[in-house]
């Protein structure tokens, strides 16, 4: 098999219009907890896109599914037009990801974690040199590319691991809360590659439950909740007549404005 | 994507680059690394030497086959306690390359050859080999046996820690292996008992042994060192047969680990995920008993905390069975007495050295409610009630069978009332060391009771405290001995001041405690957050 993203440093192409990730009837099932719900969904190709919804919504265990790293209990997966469950393998050397709970080899360097993972997608060693190095200068890890990860800040293990995730040039991003913890500096970098990364035609899927963050950064959005997608499409398509896509989602998942209500009348710093 | 050979040397390069990052951490920990390398090869080399030079006893081949079932036994269960050392075969980690299993469990194997473990493996079963192979021919099978034991110890390892890694990877999982300390250690009591037990047989007689070898000889991987000896004397089928033996038994461990891996890779760990059953009301109602305000609070998180915390928890099993333990064990070497009931007060009495411990980095908690020495006051006197609560009568249980079947019912005053001193007396220092040496007892790791850094403080509070201990129960101990020596009509008010005076000293060491916990809280939310 071929090195995927190996070798030119241009952004992969999918044809234009096309879905980059197609699912299907997607279950899963924990016991007697149903995580997701029948998901059909179309995340278009070249696309920021955002995947939000509530704690508990389904996001992580959707994203796990698309990724090939859980089982669906039914329902089909397409990434760039490839059945993600024929043949994970095949798919992974196509896809970055940067997973919730984010587990590295805490004891190697920023530096060494970035070659090996480099070397264990088959890329020359030269190359995985060079875009380390560049990618431990942009993500502004260069000082601190000898320490052990198991030293590292939240935001630095994030950096690094959207590093590891870049490093074989994917042709779709898959990011599960890429910006929890992160402080502002370490967010804004992020954010950056991140546009950088898609202005040339790459595609970007992230979930979050910090509006604002989906608001500025994507332009397209699936909304789930409990198990399912509420609504999905253009940004200002699901933000419909809302103020803020806040707004919009809060209205979506059924929530109220104040949960409290005549609730918690004691309240008030008096005793 | 990467195949084959490549990807084995990246494994192999992965491991030794984390094996070696390991020293370099810090200080501390490239001292304990450094040493841990030092003690491994030298036990190994011992192991290989002390082995060579049996070669040609009687028994030789029984040692070698026993020890390399032991390396197995210990290969199987060593990952439970030192869970997530290898991170090379941690599927988390790799889950997201594309990797095909088949490429990775080859791999993964390169990898787990290499390392401390391995290479005191590799010395003790060349060693166990050494003892009994000979021959030109024996020679060669004898170097297949050492690789294919190795491969066996390495693989089965692999495949039980991949097959629980779920468990392992889950709370309840990490929970019970933590618990699982405890099978290890009243095993090793166990093994004490059976080893006195043989060195009580006068004749040196090595029958015990030498029958369970011969059932483990059939046993893989010993199947490899019966196909050494067996070479050596000629017994071409018998080596043949052990070494299909071997063969078979790492084939199907590789299968099943392949299994596994494949499984685990597809299937994380999801336990959180369910939904717990709807008892609150229940739970609150059993505890409805404990007296009201916040002595009842704290006896209830106490006791909860006994019960679910598996390091709490493990304390307390330890503290009650080995506290039961400890006269029987006394009484089967044949010094049966009635005074080795206070083994039961004193290691009851030792959990009371760091009421804090447990809450560790959630001390802050408790520390927000102190705001007065009468509320530390009531915080540790509703923990040591607790211990009072299930210790006094437990303590009182094992004196009273104790009298039963020793039949010494005169003993029974004196015994109780000094175990109930000691009790007492280590309660009362218990609070105090507490309060002046606190330290944090970490969630994670079976082994681990004591934070990085605060083992010094750990052993300080613990010796100082028994020595306390010992020092305020010693007015009783006078006590019992003189009424046993001079004064027998009256030796049954060794238990009514026995216990009186333990109570005393419990209460003396609260009072003492209270103030220096209320005005040393920050010191003591530092300690314990660390």
């Amino acid at each position: 098999m071929d090195t995927a993203g190996g070798g030119s440093a241009a952004a992969p192409a999918t044809p234009p219009g096309a879905a980059a990730v197609r699912v299907r009837g997607l279950w899963k099932r924990f016991g007697e907890q149903i995580a997701v719900h029948g998901v059909d969904l179309d995340l278009p190709a070249g696309r920021f896109v955002g995947l939000v919804g509530p704690n508990g919504a389904g996001k992580t265990t959707t994203l796990s599914m698309i990724t090939g790293l859980l089982r669906p209990d039914e329902g089909t997966v397409e990434v760039v037009g490839r059945d993600v469950w024929r043949d994970p393998a095949d798919v992974k050397s196509r896809i970055g990801v940067l997973p919730e709970g984010l587990r590295l080899f805490e004891r190697l360097s920023g530096r060494e974690l970035l070659t090996f993972m480099g070397r264990l997608r088959g890329l020359p060693v030269a190359e995985v040199e060079r875009r380390a190095d560049e990618l431990l200068d942009v993500l502004d890890l260069s000082a601190a590319q000898h320490k052990l990860v198991i030293d590292y800040s939240t935001g630095m293990r994030k950096k690094t691991g959207l590093a590891t995730a870049l490093l074989h040039n994917p042709e779709v991003l898959f990011l599960d809360e890429p910006f929890e913890g992160v402080d502002p500096v370490s967010a804004q970098t992020i954010r950056g590659v991140l546009e950088r990364y898609t202005a040339s035609g790459a595609t970007v899927v992230f979930s979050s439950h910090v509006m604002e963050l989906v608001e500025s950064l994507c332009d397209w959005v699936a909304v789930m909740a409990a198990g399912r997608v509420r609504a999905h499409g253009p940004l200002a398509e699901v933000r419909g007549g809302a103020e803020s896509l806040q707004e919009a989602f809060l209205r979506l998942v059924g929530a109220q404005g104040n949960p409290a209500g005549p609730r918690l009348e004691w309240l008030g710093g008096t005793a | 994507m990467i195949e084959g050979r490549a990807l084995v040397v990246t494994f192999v390069r992965l491991k030794l680059a984390l094996v070696r990052n390991g020293v370099r951490q810090s200080t501390g920990r490239s001292a304990a690394f450094v040493g841990t390398m030092a003690v491994v090869a030298l036990f190994g080399v011992l192991g290989l030497l002390g082995l060579v030079a049996l070669r040609g006893h009687g028994n030789a081949a029984d040692v070698a086959v026993l020890l390399v079932a032991l390396l197995a036994l210990g290969w199987a269960f060593m990952p439970l306690f030192v869970g997530g050392a290898d991170e090379t075969l941690d599927p988390g980690r790799l889950a997201m390359l594309p990797l095909r299993p088949g490429a990775l469990l080859v791999a993964q194997l390169a990898a787990s050859l290499v390392g401390p473990g391995p290479l005191f493996t590799l010395l003790l079963v060349a060693g166990a080999v050494a003892a009994v192979a000979g021959g030109g021919a024996g020679i060669v099978v004898a170097v297949v046996a050492v690789a294919l034991a190795l491969l066996v110890c390495t693989t089965l390892a692999r495949a039980l820690a991949t097959a629980n890694a779920r468990l392992l990877n889950s709370r309840r999982g990490r929970d019970l292996a933590i618990l699982s300390g405890l099978v290890v250690a009243f095993g090793l009591q166990g093994i004490n008992l059976g080893f006195s037990e043989l060195a009580g047989d006068e004749n040196g007689d090595f029958g015990v042994v030498a029958t369970v070898a011969d059932v483990v000889r059939w046993v893989p991987p010993a199947t490899a060192i019966e196909a050494a000896r067996a070479a050596g004397e000629g017994a071409w089928g018998t080596a043949a047969l052990a070494l299909a033996g071997t063969l078979a038994a790492w084939g199907l461990l590789l299968v099943w680990w392949g299994r596994a891996l494949t499984r685990l890779m597809t299937a994380p760990d999801a336990s959180t995920l369910r939904t717990p059953p709807d008892d609150g009301g229940r739970r609150a109602r059993d505890l409805a008993w404990l007296p009201r305000g916040r002595t009842g609070t704290v006896m209830a998180r106490t006791l909860r905390y006994a019960w679910r915390d598996p390091k709490s928890k493990m304390g307390w099993v330890t503290s009650l069975g080995m506290g039961l333990m400890l006269p029987v064990l006394f009484a089967a070497q044949g010094n049966a007495s009635l005074y080795n009931a206070c083994w039961v007060s004193g290691l009851l009495g030792i959990l009371a050295y760091n009421q804090f411990g447990g809450d560790a980095g959630g001390f802050w908690l408790v520390a927000l409610t102190i705001s007065s020495p009468r509320d530390a006051l009531i915080e540790l006197r509703g923990r040591t009630l607790v211990i009072a609560l299930i210790g006094v009568p437990y303590t009182c249980a094992v004196v009273v069978v104790s009298a039963a079947v020793f039949d010494d019912w005169g003993a029974l005053p004196g015994a109780l009332g000094l175990a109930l001193t000691v009790l007492g007396a280590l309660l009362g220092v218990g609070a105090v060391t507490s309060a002046r040496l606190p330290y944090s007892v970490p969630q994670e790791g079976a082994m681990k009771n004591v934070a990085p850094g605060q083992t010094g403080q750990a052993w300080f509070g613990i010796l100082g405290g028994t020595v306390a201990g010992g020092l305020l129960s010693a007015p009783v101990i006078a006590l019992v001995v003189w009424l046993n020596a001079s004064a027998e009509a009256l030796t049954w008010t060794a238990l009514p001041l026995g216990a009186a005076y333990g109570l005393l000293v419990a209460w003396l060491g609260l009072r003492v405690a209270a103030p220096m916990t209320a005005g040393r809280l920050p010191e003591m939310v530092g300690a314990l957050s660390k």
